[in-house]
């Protein structure tokens, strides 16, 4: 089941559009961060059960804060959402243990759509109940 | 004093940074699909200046390149403006092998500027084309462009004419910064807006955001 969602962003922009595809009926806790050190700060003090992340941010950018989150927790689930959609892109933060890279702008269906694998996934890691 | 429909509020800018963001990705994927590149992103920058103080800011800001190459490409439907995209000179040659596999036999039967001016026109092209294009498709504009112009090695000092505004008004000049990262090379792009594009752009941002409510 999925409680903490954490957004990594460092745009106020994007992380209330984001937030705005998340059902609202969801009973979700948010965390956010404005760049990829906050971030990961947040990260290992919430724990988050998903974690929304930024590639292009001051600081640190979002492929060391993927590599620093899962050096810390191998089974966090870290969906990248970005602008930066060239393959190499896609295929370094797959690389790195990205959940799911999710395309800027976002959409209702796509965030819901990944915060449903996001929860079966959990519910797997966990076992049955 | 300014009109208040031409100012443009922070939270203006910072929708306008993030759809910045999304245009300039989709232009640096189009890039690595046509050419075997990868682009290095940074955070897109958005400033409002006074259309007198154009020049000297774009100057200030490639202080750096001593010699500049640069494409320069007019757009206009209700977005209205001009795109820059400036690299330090000889950045042409540099890229030249990445778009033409004959490049050293072109290089040695001594066409190399033209080859330069090419290869910095089909880049500068794709850069432009895809960003200007992907920014006002997210805010439900169309627009046509002129045909780019390649300027290579021009003093910066010589890049934007003083006149180009109206000097009473502002320009929204959007600064991406961004890296060749292969080839080591680095660029801006900046994107002016004419002043008339000012009232629609406040209208299509918020409209914009509006779906996200």
């Amino acid at each position: 089941m999925i409680k903490k969602i954490l957004i990594v962003d460092d745009s106020p922009i994007s992380r209330k559009m984001l937030k705005s595809c998340i059902p609202k009926d969801g009973g979700f806790e948010y965390f956010e961060a404005g760049d990829g050190l906050e971030g990961l700060e947040t990260f290992k003090e919430v724990r988050p059960d998903v974690t929304f992340l930024d590639l292009t941010m001051p600081v640190m950018d979002g492929v060391q804060a993927l590599d620093e989150m899962k050096k810390f927790d191998t089974n966090s689930i870290i969906i990248v959402a970005t602008a930066d959609v060239q393959v190499k892109s896609l295929e370094r933060v797959m690389q790195l243990g990205a959940f799911h890279v999710l395309k800027k702008p976002p959409t209702k269906d796509g965030v819901q759509d990944i915060l449903r694998k996001a929860a079966d996934h959990k519910g797997q890691l966990n076992g049955p109940c | 004093m300014v009109p208040a429909e031409y100012v443009i509020t922070d939270e203006e800018k910072e929708i306008l940074q993030e759809i910045m963001n999304i245009a300039f990705g989709k232009a640096a994927a189009d890039l690595a699909e046509v050419i075997n590149i990868f682009v290095v992103l940074s955070v897109p920058y958005v400033k409002v200046i006074k259309a007198a103080e154009l020049p000297d800011y774009i100057r200030h800001e490639i202080r750096d390149f001593s010699h500049i190459s640069i494409v320069e490409q007019n757009f206009w439907g209700e977005f209205k403006g001009s795109a820059l995209l400036i690299f330090p000179a000889g950045a042409g040659k540099e890229l030249i092998s990445l778009l033409d596999d004959d490049a050293e036999a072109s290089v040695e039967s001594g066409s190399i500027d033209l080859l330069e001016k090419e290869t910095l026109m089909e880049i500068g092209n794709i850069l432009i084309g895809a960003c200007v294009g992907k920014l006002t498709e997210l805010l439900g504009d169309v627009v046509t462009y002129s045909p780019p112009r390649v300027i290579v090695e021009n003093n910066p000092r010589e890049i934007i004419p003083a006149n180009l505004f109206d000097q009473d008004y502002s320009a929204i000049v959007m600064k991406t910064v961004f890296r060749f990262d292969e080839r080591d090379i680095n660029g801006f792009l900046f994107l002016t807006t004419n002043p008339e594009s000012i009232k629609w752009l406040k209208e299509s941002l918020y409209g914009f955001l509006a779906q996200y409510e």
